[in-house]
């Protein structure tokens, strides 16, 4: 076993042994038997006979050998300061692991456990959470979404709005905005009666210069200023709001707001949870809902597609807009791009675009007026 | 007093040593703690943290089974089994909790349930705390005698939280009080075997040997606080909001902004120069009230050790860092070469998996070069400057106690309020 070749022939030695039930130290001759080690007191009565299956190794300052009989109630100690003694022992008995090999096979045994869990955690996050948010989503009843989304608009709104002093966040509320407003609703009934949700939508324009506009839970739709300036027809506007009422048709706010407890749930609590584990956590979400978030969209592309068909609007139009606005703002990095790539997108609307009658959704004079929507 | 001794014994027994010996010692060698932690830092990076249940079992039976008092080390049962099957268990508590909570917020009245969450995971933290010491100590033997703890977590947990918000309110001046207390309830309800433990700390010492850091550490900072406030013209600034030109030195803000800025540098400098003689006031104050019985505690633990402890941290870091960025830096220039030839996606991944890496393997390591020199420097330095008087009632205890149930490792592990 050691490198000085102990000496086998060793039936016995001196040991420590406390026998479990005080705390007396007892000074101990120990014996070694073909089965069994047998422990003298001084006197030589005998205090204990542990079988050698029956041992096992407990934690100890380096070169004593501490043993305790397995499944013993008494927490009865055996201490071998003599290596020579330990050493025998080792040798007779099997469960003693006095070099820790036993130990040590144990233990690689847990880190590759243990690495297969992560890896499965992983996987769950990446594949199965999901597809859980999207079984669980329609579990969840409207009303529960719209207080949801009253609550997630509360702190959007005070997010999109800033600081902002003059006029009002909303568009649409002033004298010469009114015709605007008209306009922006006539498009809205159309595009909401067609869509037919079993949830209200609530729909404006809002002064932010971003071309965008998004959907939150409980089917409120922001559209962003920016976005009514680069809209160069109707159904261009009308193609992007039906692609955000894509989002309130599939509950994809709610989805998201799932989504996001379940990484939570996986990254904070399971997984996580050492120095530096903020920033893995932080990154593996992002990452994450983004690529959940690249999917949404293609599913809210189709989605506006249909609904524009529906109305007898241009359903190409989305597809031309979208090139528009990637024009002009500089691509992020990819890993971070929370929607796909909007070549592909146009691409994909124009697969899908059925060449039907188009109908004109308002008339010009109409459209001018929600162009100005936003006075200033 | 001692057990007879056979004859055959060469050896003098301990109980006959010469007087003055140490009573207590700590035997552990730094190489294999370094070790342990090393292999600890690469797995915890690789398994994502779930490995942190075995390290913190192996750091345990490290640090107990190399304290040694009175020539007998101690032993630590705990297996990192229990501890993981423990923090399961309050995962399982809690995240209903979490759902509960959540839902609340969307209920009418937000405000109030927030601050009911709060209250009740600062209690659920305190219960923990207090359910961890319990499981720590049932599993912790010495002598082939095991330690164990009574008493209600719940009250425990109920004393803490006011005793901690009490000593927010005060800026501090209530805190040595308050460990007082909570010390002397855990104490109370802590035996040995048979042999119940007391704590003999008084609050009054501990506010007479610390008022003079507080004061050295928050008066100012007060000071500096108030002068700040005072120096803005309030009105100054309240027209200034509502649109007028030229009010930065109207108002006096740039004074204020001095004002804080120099108090706030007072407090991270203080804080930085006085927590080492802090700790060094709080474990001499501590380790000196514990009491087993008729088995006292005395800690010599010197300022200077303490200070010496943290030096060491320091110029590890600094190595470390060094080493650190140099290693990064060559790193950087090899992946940039790398991924030259790469496509932007593949490029971003590579890039990003290589920078957290970085970023954590450089905070495991500060972590790991705490532990190694902090947390087991000090743990040396206080059972290295340990007085134990009448050792001799260590040696007739009987046993007592049963094994207690590791749910509150885990919920304290769940709420990120553990101890060692």
């Amino acid at each position: 076993m050691t490198a000085s070749a102990p000496d086998l022939s060793t039936s016995g030695g001196r040991a420590i042994f406390y026998d479990g039930s005080t705390t007396i130290r007892h000074d101990v001759f120990i014996e070694l038997d073909p089965l069994a080690l047998r422990i003298r007191d001084s006197g030589g009565g005998v205090l204990a006979e542990w079988p050698y299956d029956q041992l096992e190794t407990l934690s100890s300052p380096e070169p004593v050998l501490r043993l305790g009989r397995a499944g013993n109630p008494a927490l009865a100690r055996l201490e071998v300061r003599d290596t020579r003694l330990a050493a025998a022992i080792d040798e007779l008995s099997q469960p003693v692991d006095r070099t820790q090999r036993i130990e040590r096979r144990l233990r690689s045994k847990v880190i590759i456990w243990s690495l297969l869990a992560t890896a499965s955690l992983l996987v769950v996050a990446i594949a199965g959470v999901p597809r859980l948010a999207t079984a669980l989503t329609p579990f969840v009843p409207y009303a529960l979404e719209r207080r949801l989304g009253a609550a997630v608009d509360a702190q959007a709104r005070a997010g999109l709005e800033g600081r902002r002093s003059g006029s009002a966040f909303e568009c649409g509320h002033a004298e010469k905005e009114q015709a605007g407003r008209v306009a922006f609703d006539k498009l809205m009934r159309q595009i909401a009666s067609a869509a037919n949700l079993p949830l209200a939508l609530a729909a404006g324009v809002v002064r932010r210069p971003e071309s965008n506009a998004i959907t939150l839970p409980g089917g409120h739709i922001y559209v962003f200023q920016g976005l009514v300036d680069a809209a160069r027809s109707p159904d261009e506007l009308a193609g992007v709001i039906a692609h955000e009422v894509g989002h309130a048709a599939h509950r994809d706010g709610l989805r998201t707001i799932i989504q996001g407890a379940g990484l939570s749930l996986l990254f904070g609590m399971l997984l996580g949870d050492f120095v530096g584990g903020g920033a893995v956590i932080f990154a593996a979400k992002t990452i994450l809902q983004t690529r959940y978030s690249r999917d949404v969209e293609t599913n809210a592309d189709a989605y506006g597609v249909m609904l524009m068909s529906r109305i007898g609007g241009d359903p190409r139009a989305l597809g031309a807009i979208l090139t528009r606005i990637a024009g002009s703002t500089h691509p992020g990095p990819k890993l971070l791009a929370d929607h796909p790539e909007t070549r592909d997108r146009v691409a994909a609307i124009e697969r899908m675009a059925a060449r039907g009658p188009i109908t004109p959704l308002l008339e010009q004079k109409e459209w001018l007026a929600l162009k100005s929507i936003c006075s200033d | 007093m001692s057990v007879a001794v056979d004859s055959a014994q060469p050896t003098t027994p301990q109980s006959a040593a010469p007087a003055r010996a140490k009573m207590a010692r700590f035997v552990g060698r730094a190489k294999v703690f370094w070790l342990l932690l090393a292999r600890g830092a690469v797995l915890l990076m690789l398994t994502l943290g779930l490995y942190r249940f075995w390290l913190t079992t192996d750091i345990r039976r490290y640090l107990w089974s190399n304290t040694e008092i009175a020539d007998e080390t101690f032993e630590y049962t705990g297996t990192a089994r229990e501890l993981l099957l423990g923090f399961l268990i309050a995962i399982a508590v809690l995240v209903p909790l979490y759902v509960v909570f959540f839902l609340l917020t969307l209920a009418p009245g937000e405000g109030m349930w927030s601050l009911l969450s709060i209250a009740i995971i600062a209690f659920l933290g305190q219960y923990a705390v207090y359910r961890a010491r319990r499981y720590r100590l049932t599993r912790t033997i010495y002598r082939g005698v095991r330690f164990h703890q009574t008493g209600s977590a719940l009250r425990y947990s109920v004393c803490a939280v006011l005793w901690w918000g009490l000593t927010v309110l005060t800026l501090g001046l209530a805190y040595p009080f308050g460990q007082a207390q909570l010390e002397r309830f855990k104490m109370r309800h802590t035996f040995f075997g048979s042999l119940s433990g007391r704590f003999e700390g008084s609050g009054w010492r501990l506010f007479a040997r610390g008022i003079l850091l507080w004061a050295l550490a928050i008066v100012p900072f007060l000071i500096g606080a108030v002068a700040s406030i005072l120096a803005i013209d309030w009105n100054a600034v309240a027209s200034a909001t509502a649109g007028e030109a030229s009010w930065l030195e109207s108002s006096g803000l740039g004074g204020a902004v001095v004002f804080a800025a120099l108090s706030g540098v007072w407090l991270l400098l203080s804080l930085a120069l006085l927590y080492p003689i802090f700790q060094a006031i709080m474990l001499r104050w501590w380790v000196s009230g514990l009491r087993f019985g008729e088995v006292g505690v005395s800690c010599r633990l010197r300022t200077g050790e303490v200070f010496a402890v943290y030096a060491r941290f320091v110029g590890y870091v600094s190595l470390f860092s060094l080493l650190a960025t140099v290693f990064i830096g060559m790193g950087g220039v090899a992946v940039a070469k790398l991924t030259g030839s790469l496509d932007s996606l593949q490029d971003e991944i590579v890039t990003t998996v290589l920078g957290l890496g970085a970023y954590v393997a450089v905070a495991l390591g500060y972590s790991a070069i705490y532990q190694g020199t902090v947390k087991i420097g000090l743990w040396r330095c206080i059972i290295e400057s340990l007085d134990v008087s009448n050792v001799g009632a260590l040696e007739k205890v009987a046993a007592a106690g049963e094994a207690a149930s590791p749910i509150g490792e885990g919920l304290a592990d769940a709420l990120n309020v553990g101890g060692i």
